[in-house]
């Protein structure tokens, strides 16, 4: 047998660009697995999650940081995501074997592309697109959110004071970042 | 030319001197001015054509509601049409031009119109150029157009950008007048968030252009003093240049925000940003607007409303003329007169309709009481007044108060209606307001500026009451009401002339009066007949003296008349800002497939589906046409093995104890009972019975299936999914992701698939048919020990497999397959060569499942499993869903071998008419079979399976064609499946 590889090529890989102080680039390795919570055997999968994380699954809308740089993000009463850094593609079975079978887990990894945006500029160029309030009353550290912008699914989880972890589909990628350069570009 | 009209004072900055073009002229002006103020101080009071009469005309008023100064901004593409030079901030080397006019403006040859006036009243088009009716669009029309209108476009692309943008706040004050700044003053000090929007680019609204005092200062300090505060402020947006032009629902208001036309270079910022502003709370204070009185030849210019003429003296220190009369029907016109005097211009006359003492003593300037203008004299430029006393006096400007009118408009955004106050001769807002807001100052009928203050910081306290946040005791700045009498008096009985009602639209007195006369009595028929109202300024300074009008010839009052409302929106808004960045390439998203990059760089032409691109076919050097590209493709997966990237097709992870009795119910067969590694084709149906989507799901374990999904509807079936498990089966254990981008999925199709995959896939994997069989499925590894998964299914019917891998190896598993595949020839293929073997085979796609077709006629009828209950299974029984007549999905090719058969055409029988009663069926999909060497249709006619070998016409109407056309089994290549299987 010939010996062929296959080589990653992440839709973003590499992007990087600064506007002043504020900084948009795409994570390296961004390993996403989503976890459903099997119906009657959610107080289980919560001590899974508590085990296997270190942290407790926070309410739908919110996140947390959990070992290992992991980000448990609830996006509705039975469904969450668990984001960290992952290079191999094996997130999924990572995450399966953290919980020991206590919850459906799927590989979100190459289903999304992941931008974060860093800096003073970031909610005033997120302002031209994103329809909702991301004032840190509204939206506070740790939030997170699905929705809409420039007729993208976006999920956006506000992961310091002025940053934010964008996520859209990986297929749209040349879109969605044109959406949020163009918005650093109007606002810089 | 010189500042002749300049006078001392003002909001200008005469330290810096601005050059300005009009009409190829240059002037001079200073920052703080606006176009109009410019052309005012220098004397240009011509300034445009009328709509109709082609009358000259200059400057009517200082703000939005300008009917009259419309000029075309800036040159080339960047040409801007009707803008109003009341509104364009005046920046260094601005170039307008006036509009509406054959020839100079000073010398318009469609002028003539106005000597055939007495032709050309209300209705005249409707009443001329009825005949003969073929002259309508060919002559009329187009010389009607050309000769009509405003201005004009550049005809070329707009070279400007655009953008848009959200906004949040507990309170949207709008107007930042008196009131608006009282109540965004108070609200900011309480800390609630707060957006302060005010169309001009200085905040204080009607403060800039009077000389109250208010808190022992200037009412231009206070403002000032006040925007500073409120703009350093964290918790205040203050967005001067901006217009809320619409109210929507739940607070929803729309704004556009004029960023860079101020400047003479934008650079490459958006020029106009167009927010949605989502308030909690809402204070309208809009102010009110000034509106006129008619009279004979009332639109000459220097012909100017009174409040406008006192804002070009106070604040942009322009005056229309050294001798300006003033003709008013109420307290405030004697204000222009006494600050007109205070700036040293000579008032030769106050005209005052009402029979009263001066409300305000000014030596010097005589008073006509109880009198009125009825006609004035001077072609460019009013030269003298008559008054109905028959004298005549000298002027080369009158200043015109009619009262004031409160700006309602957004109030009317939802249908509110208002109601009529007699002590003001004026609508205010009536109770039905837009959820969430309230009006304050003028704009409410609160008409002096201790009034407009104090409510102001009224309805901004309890609007925070209504949010819960307790309002801040805010002072309220001392100052007076000043006096506000006033009469209704419309229009001047005694004109013998053409008496404008509406500037905008050329509509006089006596079209109001002939439209009433003519049956167009409502004042819905009123606006449409005569046109009054329409056009960019819609009516803001005319609607009310034509209701009066017309209320006057009814006998009846102005509120049992009625009014017409106000939609949005408010100020006119630019396509361009409607738009945004929505242009070009960026109109809408576009998906691309893991393979984009390779198909690139392999000769592939693309094809949109949905938001996708795909490749539709690969060309190759030396063929000619797509044909000879898609037959190769088509020939190659036949005879040896094809690749073709169909990452597009939906897929849905679905997991949960419950999954397989979920799929039961959601699909009409049966897929509990699938073994874990293999597929199942699936039907949907919809509630109703027809078919809804096609698909196959993969169990690839007890409780862990994949379901694939057509791609125009892996949107659609996933959220009927969502719905399904949330409202209609709660209490199942099933959960749904989608997978659709995250796995790249190509399939191999042809008799050498398996051997291009024994390259790739691992070798610990057997893929023997044994092992592997038709519809076998399974994790596997590729590449050395890449995850990826495989199904063996075929859309094309040969022996085939679809092998999917992590989307970020999707680019490299491509040129890996096309390697790999190179000693057995293998191509890659698209769309095109998609569809031929798919028609060969006879498998559906949305040609066939369009919404309209059952399982029964699709053939798949017996796949409506009856041990189930399953969505639409019930309605998919009715009688004239199951008929033995229906139509039924069948193949055709052409008698005659040698000609194309056209999708769309319709079956009749052999003798019968081409009529709907002889329609016997239609052809869905066609292509040129290279494995047969000649055309070949799928379609649906009557009884289509019990008809095999009939010759019936295909027939096209919308092509023209016509051709007979065999019935034949729509598999048309390897009916028995036998390669699929091998």
């Amino acid at each position: 047998m010939a010996d062929f590889t296959l080589i990653a090529e992440p839709p973003l890989k590499g992007v990087d660009h600064n506007f002043g102080d504020t900084r948009l680039y795409a994570p390296d390795d961004l390993a996403i697995v989503s976890i459903a919570l099997p119906l009657g055997a959610e107080d289980a999968t919560l001590q899974a999650v508590k085990s296997g994380f270190g942290a407790d699954l926070p309410a739908p809308g919110q996140s947390v940081m959990g070992n290992d740089d992991t980000r448990l993000v609830r996006l509705g009463p039975d469904q969450a995501f668990a984001i960290f850094t992952r290079a191999t593609p094996d997130a999924e079975p990572h995450v399966q074997s953290l919980l020991k079978g206590a919850a459906y887990t799927t590989d979100q990894t190459d289903v999304w592309t992941g931008l974060m945006l860093d800096g003073p500029l970031a909610r005033t160029a997120l302002e031209r697109i994103c329809p909702i309030d991301l004032h840190p009353d509204a939206f506070a550290e740790g939030a997170a959110a699905r929705t809409v912008m420039e007729h993208l699914g976006v999920l956006i989880i506000r992961t310091g004071p002025d940053a934010f972890l964008l996520l859209s589909a990986s297929s749209s990628a040349g879109s969605f970042l044109h959406a949020v350069e163009t918005s650093l570009v109007n606002v810089t | 030319m010189t500042q002749k009209n300049r006078i001392k004072g003002g909001l200008i900055d005469r330290s810096k001197e601005i050059k300005f073009r009009f009409n190829d002229k240059w002037f001079r002006g200073h920052p703080g001015d606006t176009l109009a103020s410019a052309l005012l101080a220098n004397g240009q009071l011509l300034m445009g054509r009328s709509f109709k009469y082609h009358r000259p005309r200059g400057v009517f008023t200082d703000g939005s509601e300008e009917p009259n100064a419309l000029v075309h901004l800036r040159d080339g593409a960047y040409q801007e049409p009707n803008t109003r030079a009341t509104m364009v901030e005046l920046f260094e080397g601005l170039n307008a031009t006036s509009q509406n006019h054959r020839g100079t403006l000073e010398y318009d040859l469609l002028a003539v119109n106005d000597f055939f006036s007495p032709f050309l009243s209300a209705g005249f088009y409707y009443k001329t150029f009825m005949w003969p009716k073929a002259f309508w669009e060919k002559l009329y029309e187009p010389v009607i157009r050309s000769a009509a209108g405003l201005g004009r476009l550049s005809m070329k692309d707009d070279p400007d950008t655009y953008d848009k943008g959200f906004l949040h706040c507990d309170l949207l004050v709008i107007g930042a007048g008196p009131s608006g700044l009282m109540a965004a003053l108070t609200a900011a000090r309480s800390g609630a968030r707060v957006i302060l929007a005010d169309e001009d680019f200085r905040p204080g609204g009607r403060l800039n252009c009077e000389t109250l005092e208010l808190g022992g200062m200037s009412g231009t300090d206070w403002a000032a003093q006040t925007a500073d505060e409120l703009a350093s402020m964290d918790n205040v947006r203050l967005m001067p240049r901006t217009t809320v032009y619409g109210a929507y629902d739940h607070g929803i208001y729309g704004a556009l925000e004029r960023c860079t036309d101020h400047l003479a270079d934008g650079g490459d910022k958006p020029r106009q940003i167009l927010w949605r502003i989502y308030s909690r709370r809402a204070v309208l204070a809009a102010g009110a607007t000034e509106r006129p009185i008619a009279f004979g030849n009332n639109d000459r210019p220097g012909i100017m409303l009174a409040g406008a003429v006192r804002s070009y003296a106070n604040r942009y220190a322009a005056t229309p003329g050294k001798h300006v009369a003033v003709f008013t029907n109420n307290d405030d016109g004697w204000r222009t007169a006494a600050d007109l005097v205070a700036k040293g211009i000579e008032v030769p006359v106050v005209v005052d309709s009402r029979d009263t003492p001066a409300p305000i003593d000014l030596p010097g300037v005589r008073h006509v009481a109880g009198e009125a203008v009825m006609n004035t004299i001077g072609r460019k430029g009013v030269k003298s007044i008559t008054l109905t006393n028959g004298k005549v006096i000298p002027v080369d400007a009158l200043a015109v108060s009619g009262g004031w009118n409160p700006n309602v408009h957004l109030t009317c955004h939802q249908r509110g209606r208002p109601t009529w106050r007699d002590d003001l001769c004026a609508f205010v807002p009536g109770g039905d307001l837009p959820v969430g807001m309230a009006v304050a100052g003028a704009a409410n009928g609160a008409m002096t500026l201790a009034a407009a203050l104090a409510e102001g910081q009224a309805q901004a306290t309890a609007q925070l009451d209504a949010l819960g946040i307790k309002a801040k005791a805010t002072d309220l700045p001392q100052a007076e009401d000043e006096p506000r009498g006033a009469a209704a008096f419309w229009h001047v009985k005694q004109s013998k002339h053409r008496a404008w009602v509406d500037l905008q639209n050329d509509v006089t007195v006596k079209d109001i009066k002939l439209a009433n006369t003519e049956g167009f009595r409502s004042v819905e028929l009123l606006k449409r007949y005569t046109t009054m109202g329409m056009a960019t300024d819609q009516g803001k300074t005319s609607n009310i003296a034509g209701l009066a009008i017309l209320a006057e010839e009814r006998g009846k009052t102005i509120p049992e008349v009625g009014t017409t409302i106000f939609r949005p929106p408010y100020t006119p808004v630019p396509i361009g800002a409607l738009a945004g960045r929505a242009r070009g390439k960026d109109f809408r998203p576009y998906r691309l497939t893991p393979s984009h990059k390779w198909a690139e760089q392999n000769g592939a032409s693309f094809v949109t589906v949905g938001n996708w691109l795909r490749a539709e076919w690969y060309t190759r050097p030396g063929e000619q046409g797509w044909r000879d590209s898609v037959d190769r493709e088509a020939l190659t997966a036949r005879t040896s093995v094809g690749i073709c990237d169909v990452t597009t097709l939906g897929k849905i992870d679905i997991q949960g104890k419950d999954a397989g009795a979920f799929l039961d119910k959601v699909y009409a067969n049966t897929f509990s009972t699938l073994k874990v590694g293999r597929v199942r084709y699936g039907l949907m149906l919809r509630e109703d019975g027809i078919c809804y989507d096609d698909g196959t799901t993969a169990r690839l374990d007890e409780n862990h299936f994949v379901m694939t999904t057509t791609t125009a509807n892996a949107v659609t079936v996933f959220r009927r999914l969502e719905f399904a498990r949330q409202c209609l089966w709660p209490d199942m254990d099933v959960h749904l992701i989608s997978t659709t981008d995250g796995w790249a999925q190509f399939a191999v199709a042809g008799p050498k698939s398996r051997d291009l995959l024994r390259k790739v896939i691992d070798a610990e994997h057997d893929l023997s048919n044994e092992a592997f069989p038709f519809m076998a499925c399974g994790h596997v590894t590729v590449c050395g020990g890449k995850p990826a998964r495989l199904f063996r299914i075929s859309f094309s019917g040969e022996m085939a497999y679809e092998i999917a891998v992590p989307a970020r190896f999707g680019n490299s598993m491509m040129a890996v397959l096309n390697e790999a595949g190179a000693e057995f020839d293998a191509a890659p293929y698209g769309t095109e060569a998609l569809g031929v073997m798919r028609i060969e085979k006879g498998h559906c796609t949305g040609n066939e499942l369009n919404g309209q077709t059952t399982a029964h006629n699709i053939r798949l009828g017996k796949m409506v499993s009856q041990k189930k209950e399953c969505i639409g299974q019930v309605l998919a029984q009715r009688p004239e869903m199951v008929r033995e007549d229906a139509v039924r999905l069948v193949g055709f090719r052409p008698v005659d071998r040698d000609k194309k058969l056209i999708a769309g055409s319709h079956f009749l029988n052999k003798q019968a008419p081409a009529d709907m009663e002889h329609d016997q069926g239609w052809m869905t999909s066609a292509a040129y079979s290279p494995n047969l060497g000649h055309h070949i249709g799928l379609g649906f006619i009557k009884s289509g399976h019990e008809r095999m070998g009939e010759i019936v016409r295909a027939v096209s109407p919308v092509h023209g064609t016509e051709m007979e056309v065999e019935i034949v089994s729509a598999h048309f290549v390897d009916p028995e499946g036998e390669r699929l299987r091998g």
